[in-house]
């Protein structure tokens, strides 16, 4: 079968605590690689299967370049497909249409199948509502008959969710969490941040705007380009902790914030799972916070024993890789004084979206002060940080009079989609400079 | 008892008084040696439960797959038992690892009595590589008396020998650039060799050995500021211990040390007893050899039960420091080999 990519855990903590501190942190970083031989292999051996899910609402021939850059952005998605890769195309509106092929299954991708979709697609109409729930559960249907392939959406829509009801759309949610992974595009602004990111993160993919129609065909390519990346799916992160202790969160930071820690499931009386989705050639980090019982000086503990772990059918898990988090309790205080610089940034980085995502519902609400200290917080975060990607989106809806400080004044005018912009991309962190 | 039995390496029969094989030239009664740290013979603890919650599982990484703690291992917490002595080392409560050494052999004598070597070194932690100072320092003493006695050097010759040796193992690791004052890996050494006649003590810093018996007494003077005051009678030990710098090593062996020879004497005991052998991190809490006596009457019989009491009573007094501890009881005469 597959070469399984190799996995590598590192783990950057202070494992140094003062006598009765009972607060672990602890960043891991997660790395896969292939060999060069590795990932050939995997061109051949590795089953992939990719449904685009395209926003065919009335709205998006408002204007007609919404739809138009769609048709040209799913056909250069199509045309990235590597050969022997099972595909569809569905349509969105109030329902879920299949576009290519014309029936429930998927098509292996060979020079012929790419050019009767896009055909297909070429002939997209925009008519209708907008019912997500409904294209996510056409997608995990259509997945079905594909159980062991890496399988994978893109879903762009350009409106609000507004055609089925929020217990629908949940529901749609919880059936197709866990089966494939899913990265959501909002195009234009009159879609919602929030809905969106509550899909990716269930769906443990990313989200992002392309406010203007013509910047998708460029990201259409660079999603299916990643998704073919992939080299293994069903990897979780299984964290082992004494007993008494509780995990307290554990969240992916780098190459966004993604709170994992209610998605944990029991594997055991003191460990448990938490997804970490498809993996090719890249590495994240994941900072993991646990409640042990606070130590004597002198004592040291294993706080967590993280291993990276792939589940076969048959319930039996495979170790791919392991890190060990200590706690060593010390009354000298120079050890544990320092605060981990791992550990240090992350938890500014989400402290960083957290700032954003505050500061921006306050000024939604017309709460100025509020909204003027959140967002000053984040300028000051993402400075200290060089953050420079989400320091200049604040530079559009914010006046920086000091940067370090982080005063700052809220801009009178903001363009939506800047403002939209900054909190879809509030949790993309930037790592430590090693 | 001088039976007949065969050689074990080549099974060509051997006269038990013979030293080596007439036939292989196999040594026929090889000194037992035991290491602290080494799971070798002599080991006392092997596959305990946890020291934290009591828990049989014991994970690979050497944590309780219960309750998490940490388990001793190596030197952290090591027991030794050869029968004609015994020792246990803890790394005590506050530092990370142990940095103390221990030693502990004996040679034996077809048809007479053997000789008992025991070595304790205490790594200077604020030099580098301490813990690997301590154990080099440890283990080519222990060689070098195995070897000097088994050539029928004296016991002083042997002593000193040894604690020369050790002296060049410790500096050997300057080697690699550490060798500036004050930052070159650094230890104490003590020892101690035990025949059916004597007990012939050898020190370079301030581990210290005692006589336990109906007059117990310190055998060592300590190589440190303290230490020589109390031996210039200058001040009485209560007053120079309790002075400022009382613990600063004069002596040590290491690349940057002054002088390399140890103190050296020899004592001839009127009766049977047991020879303490430790590091500081139990005589900061019980120097006085009377109380030392006191605390365990049964050092002679009881050579590894008496060992952990005292590390137990450096470990609740506080076990600020590495702790190390061996007996040997007097005369050695051939004991069962039980725990």
């Amino acid at each position: 079968m597959t070469t399984q990519p190799d996995f590598a855990v590192e783990v950057y903590q202070n494992e140094y605590l003062p006598g009765g501190a009972a607060e672990v942190n602890a960043i891991l970083t997660i790395t896969a690689t292939r060999g060069d031989s590795g990932a050939a292999a995997d061109q051949q051996t590795v089953q992939a299967a990719e449904i685009i899910v395209v926003d065919t609402s009335g709205s998006m021939q408002y204007p007609p370049t919404k739809i138009s850059a769609a048709r040209q952005a799913t056909a250069a998605a199509i045309d990235t497909l590597r050969d022997g890769v099972a595909f569809a195309v569905v349509a969105g509106s109030h329902e879920a249409k299949l576009v290519y092929p014309s029936g429930e299954w998927l098509v292996p991708a060979t020079e012929h199948s790419r050019a009767e979709a896009k055909a297909a697609v070429a002939k997209l109409e925009p008519a209708g509502g907008t019912a997500i729930g409904q294209w996510l559960t056409l997608a995990n249907r259509l997945f079905g008959g594909h159980p062991h392939a890496i399988r994978h959406v893109i879903l762009l829509t350009d409106g609000k969710n507004e055609h089925e009801t929020p217990e629908q759309f949940d529901a749609a949610l919880a059936t197709c969490a866990g089966t494939f992974t899913c990265d959501c595009r909002g195009v234009g602004t009159d879609w919602v941040v929030s809905e969106l990111r509550e899909i990716a993160s269930a769906m443990l993919g990313t989200v992002d705007i392309v406010a203007d129609p013509g910047g998708l065909e460029a990201d259409f390519r660079a999603m299916a380009g990643a998704a073919m990346g992939k080299a293994v799916t069903g990897v979780a992160l299984r964290l082992w902790s004494p007993q008494g202790a509780t995990v307290r969160f554990v969240k992916q930071v780098a190459p966004a914030v993604e709170d994992l820690t209610a998605m944990r499931t029991t594997t055991g009386a003191q460990s448990g799972d938490y997804p970490l989705g498809a993996w090719g050639d890249e590495s994240r980090d994941y900072h993991v916070c646990v409640d042990v019982k606070a130590g004597a000086v002198g004592d040291e503990m294993l706080a967590a024993r993280a291993s990276v772990v792939l589940s076969a059918a048959d319930g039996t898990a495979q170790v791919l890789a392991q890190g060990l988090v200590r706690a060593v309790w010390t009354d000298d205080t120079a050890l544990s004084t320092g605060i981990n610089p791992h550990v240090a940034h992350y938890t500014g980085q989400a402290g960083l979206a957290q700032a954003i995502q505050d500061g921006l519902e306050a000024r939604k609400a017309g709460d100025v002060d509020v909204a003027t200290a959140k967002l000053g917080r984040a300028v000051s975060l993402a400075t200290e940080s060089g953050n420079k990607q989400i320091a200049d989106l604040l530079d559009k809806v914010v006046d920086v009079i000091d940067p370090v400080t982080g005063t700052v004044q809220l801009k009178a005018k903001v363009e939506e989609a800047d403002e939209m912009a900054l909190d879809t991309r509030s949790t993309k962190t930037v790592r430590v400079r090693k | 008892m001088l039976e007949s039995m065969s050689c074990p390496a080549c099974t060509t029969p051997v006269a038990a008084a013979d030293r080596f094989c007439e036939s292989c030239g196999a040594e026929l009664h090889p000194a037992i040696i035991a290491i602290a740290g080494n799971a070798s013979l002599g080991d006392a603890t092997a596959a305990p439960p946890c020291t934290s919650c009591g828990t049989a599982q014991i994970g690979q990484d050497g944590y309780c797959e219960r309750c998490g703690h940490r388990q001793p291992h190596g030197r952290d917490h090591a027991e030794l038992d050869i029968g004609l002595a015994a020792g246990v080392t803890d790394k005590g409560h506050h530092h990370h690892r142990n940095e103390d050494a221990l030693v502990i052999a004996h040679t034996p004598e077809p048809g007479g009595t053997p000789t008992v070597e025991v070595v304790v070194c205490d790594g200077v932690s604020s030099t580098p590589r301490a813990a690997d100072a301590s154990q080099a320092a440890a283990e080519a003493a222990a060689a070098s008396l195995i070897d000097a006695v088994r050539a029928g050097a004296r016991a002083e010759e042997a002593t000193s020998a040894a604690a020369v040796t050790a002296a060049a193992a410790v500096m050997a690791l300057a080697a690699d650039g550490l060798a500036a004052a004050g930052t070159a890996p650094s230890c104490t050494l003590v020892s101690a060799l035990v025949t059916e006649k004597s007990v012939t003590v050898g020190w370079v810093g301030d581990s210290r050995a005692y006589w336990l018996a109906a007059h117990p007494a310190q055998l060592t003077t300590d190589d440190n500021v303290a230490g020589e005051l109390v031996a210039a009678a200058r001040l009485s030990r209560a007053e120079a211990y309790a002075g400022k710098g009382a613990h600063v090593l004069t002596r040590w062996l290491g690349a940057d040390a002054k002088t390399t020879g140890p103190q050296v004497m020899t004592f001839t005991p009127d009766g049977p007893g047991a020879v303490l052998v430790c590091s500081d991190g139990l005589w900061n809490y019980l120097p006085d050899a009377d109380e030392l006596s006191a605390t365990v009457p049964g050092a002679a019989d009881a050579p590894l039960a008496a060992a952990r009491t005292l590390v137990r009573h450096a470990l609740d007094a506080g076990g600020q420091d590495n702790i190390t501890v061996a007996l040997i009881p007097f005369p050695p005469l051939s004991r069962s080999n039980t725990k």
